[in-house]
């Protein structure tokens, strides 16, 4: 009953023509950054946040979310028609989305791609409606123990999902921390690394640093390594769109499991929509009777990416909501959102704050629906615009970065700070060093480490703390085992390679 | 690459020693329990042994690990350089035409469009920018000496 009531209360405040106007805009951003190339959701958003400051907050995060999700969306329309992902999120997407092309059936692949955004989004939504609350249940028993060890279990995955070097994330996160420990103390109230300059007193805003390090550095990477390939000519009727009776039986099951693994993966800290398509896909091949027809055209390997990027891109909000924690960039920005408007997502939110929260959870029904509805009907307008050149893109970025920073403290300090943060996220790219794991912990840091100082004030200064409270003995361990985890996969592949090499007949060994 | 990643490991190495360095200089434990130098001091530890294993790694693997400058690397250092210009003139042109003439500027660079398109391309954008940002957003842009 409550969650009708809930559902009630959403849908009066998201189908409000004001907030259906932020919901289409939203989506339509997001479908349109996801075509286009070297901007990603993360970036569109805290070049938008800014501007978005004297909006009402609920219209601002509904059209935030409807990028996110939209960005998943347009990613799809280069990865089947130029082999080239518009996002990470849509790499598995190419393998057989572009062979679907070659084929003559891109309109089935964007087809079925949408289609399974929205059945899967829809499940996801339905799946957060009633997981969220419960999660914010179980968070108003969190106190500073259990809030620390869910960062460090959050910092632990990043190790886990973070790419191939393990050690470079971590070094990525301490450096988020180390940002976010500059200016003043909240506790002693004394200056930490700010060496007598007095703009640094109030620590580096994170609109600023999200501006450079996912902006204008994505700028210069686009630059080097330009995202090129050949847009197949392609006729898009209306009919290319319908899917054949085979198409729906073959993927009707690859949608309802990405959808599932696709929110699994989202809700879990750090998980990410490009791990969730990853999974999906090999889950899919794996579930497969014929896993040869993979990377050659089958509808189902375009059918469980897509469903799992958008349904982990909803599920992402779950950890948001209702513990305060962002699993994503993408959510790490909007969670400066909610910081810039003075808002703190955490369990009490959904009691403080239950209009923005169902708000925002029922426009997502209406994204996804709206982003159907576009994905099979405005197909062509978002094709001419991947002939856009770069240039202007670029222009575009640097335009909306520079006010950004700008407007943070109306200062020319952060424009130059922006800029500074582009030139290390450039070199941290180009080094591998990952940004995600800077960025999560930039937005943390400070609940983290005022966390574990409360902790150690309750304990007196005892570790143990961490270890007698069952929820954070349980957190820690998990991080652990994640930190560990290089560890336990070097040592398993060794142990295999170990395996293969070992003689099979030792007796064939001996001496007559 | 193998240079550029020996050389960011001293980088970071050396940040990581400057971290200790400056945090053992703050409190580490107060009578309210850990002070403000207590979390920097084990990031900047944790730093400095990270820094240490990624070294060592680069220095015991002897394969190569891709460029550090490629191709189109001076085409991005020309756009840093450009975007460097501008921020220093943004205080004497304002932001709707110092980020405007940047737009033209950077096209005729690096798309090579005609001058006519890259002036117009100017033009267009400072007038947007002057329109949405300071007019509608009313956003306290700098408007520089020409006070636009």
């Amino acid at each position: 009953m409550d969650l009708l009531n809930n559902l009630y209360t959403g849908f009066s405040i998201a189908l409000t023509f004001n907030n259906i106007i932020y919901c289409l805009v939203g989506v339509l951003f997001g479908q349109i950054i996801g075509v286009l190339p070297g901007i990603g959701a993360p970036t569109a958003i805290a070049l938008l946040l800014p501007l978005t400051f004297k909006a009402n907050p609920t219209s601002a995060l509904i059209m935030f979310a409807g990028i996110y999700y939209g960005v998943a969306y347009g990613g799809t329309i280069t990865s089947v028609l130029i082999n080239v992902p518009g996002e990470s999120s849509t790499v598995m997407t190419c393998l057989d989305g572009y062979q679907m092309a070659l084929k003559g059936r891109a309109g089935a692949a964007l087809s079925v791609a949408a289609i399974g955004s929205f059945v899967a989004g829809t499940i996801s939504v339905v799946i957060l409606m009633a997981f969220a609350p419960a999660l914010a249940k179980l968070a108003l028993r969190f106190g500073p123990a259990e809030y620390f060890s869910l960062t460090l279990m959050a910092f632990g995955l990043l190790t886990v999902f973070g790419g191939e070097q393990p050690v470079k994330t971590v070094i990525s996160t301490m450096l988020g921390l180390l940002i976010a420990t500059i200016g003043l103390d909240v506790v002693s109230g004394m200056p930490r690394f700010a060496f007598g300059v007095p703009q640094l007193l109030g620590g580096f805003d994170f609109i600023v640093i999200i501006c450079g390090m996912f902006g204008i550095a994505e700028v210069f990477c686009s630059i080097e390594e330009p995202e090129e390939g050949e847009l197949l000519k392609s006729k898009f009727r209306l009919r290319d769109f319908f899917l054949t009776w085979q198409d729906w039986i073959a993927s009707r099951w690859a949608i309802i499991r990405g959808g599932i693994i696709g929110f699994l993966v989202g809700i879990i800290p750090a998980g990410g929509i490009t791990t969730a398509s990853f999974l999906a896909y090999l889950a899919e091949k794996r579930a497969s009777r014929h896993p040869e027809r993979f990377g050659q055209g089958a509808i189902e390997g375009v059918a469980a990416p897509e469903s799992a990027n958008n349904a982990a891109s909803i599920s992402g909000f779950a950890p948001l909501l209702a513990l305060g924690i962002p699993g994503s960039p993408t959510t790490a920005v909007m969670l400066a959102g909610f910081m810039m408007w003075g808002i703190r997502p955490g369990p009490l939110l959904f009691q403080t704050k239950p209009d923005l929260v169902w708000g925002l959870i029922s426009s997502m029904y209406i994204g996804n629906f709206l982003l159907l509805l576009i994905n099979i009907f405005l197909i062509p307008a978002f094709v001419a615009l991947l002939r856009l050149p770069y240039t202007i893109i670029m222009g575009f970025i640097v335009i909306f970065a520079s006010v950004g920073a700008y407007s943070v403290n109306n200062s020319l300090f952060d424009v130059w700070m922006m800029l500074g943060f582009a030139v290390l996220g450039y070199l941290m790219r180009k080094l591998n060093y990952p940004i995600v794991p800077l960025i999560l912990a930039l937005v943390l840091g400070n609940l983290s480490e005022n966390s574990l100082r409360q902790t150690l004030i309750i304990s007196g200064g005892s570790l143990s703390i961490f270890f007698t409270r069952p929820i954070s003995a349980f957190f820690v361990i998990a991080a652990i085992l994640a930190y560990l985890s290089p560890l336990i996969r070097w040592g398993w592949k060794r142990l295999r390679r170990g395996l293969v090499h070992a003689p099979s007949h030792p007796e064939s060994n001996q001496s007559p | 690459m193998r240079m550029a990643d020996l050389i960011g490991g001293v980088v970071v190495l050396l940040l990581g020693l400057a971290v200790v360095f400056f945090s053992s200089q703050l409190p580490y434990y107060s009578e309210y329990g850990p002070g403000p130098g207590f979390l920097p001091l084990w990031v900047g530890v944790v730093i400095v042994g990270c820094a240490m294993f990624v070294l060592v790694n680069v220095l015991r693997k002897h394969e190569k690990i891709g460029v550090f400058f490629k191709a189109r690397t001076k085409l991005g250092l020309r756009v840093l350089a450009m975007i460097f210009i501008t921020f220093l003139l943004l205080p004497l042109l304002g932001f709707s035409i110092g980020l405007g003439l940047f737009v033209g500027i950077t096209m005729r660079i690096m798309g090579r469009h005609h001058w006519a398109s890259c002036g117009l391309t100017s033009v267009v954008t400072a007038i947007c920018i002057h329109l949405i940002f300071i007019s509608w957003l009313t956003i306290p842009l700098p408007q520089g000496l020409i006070g636009w």
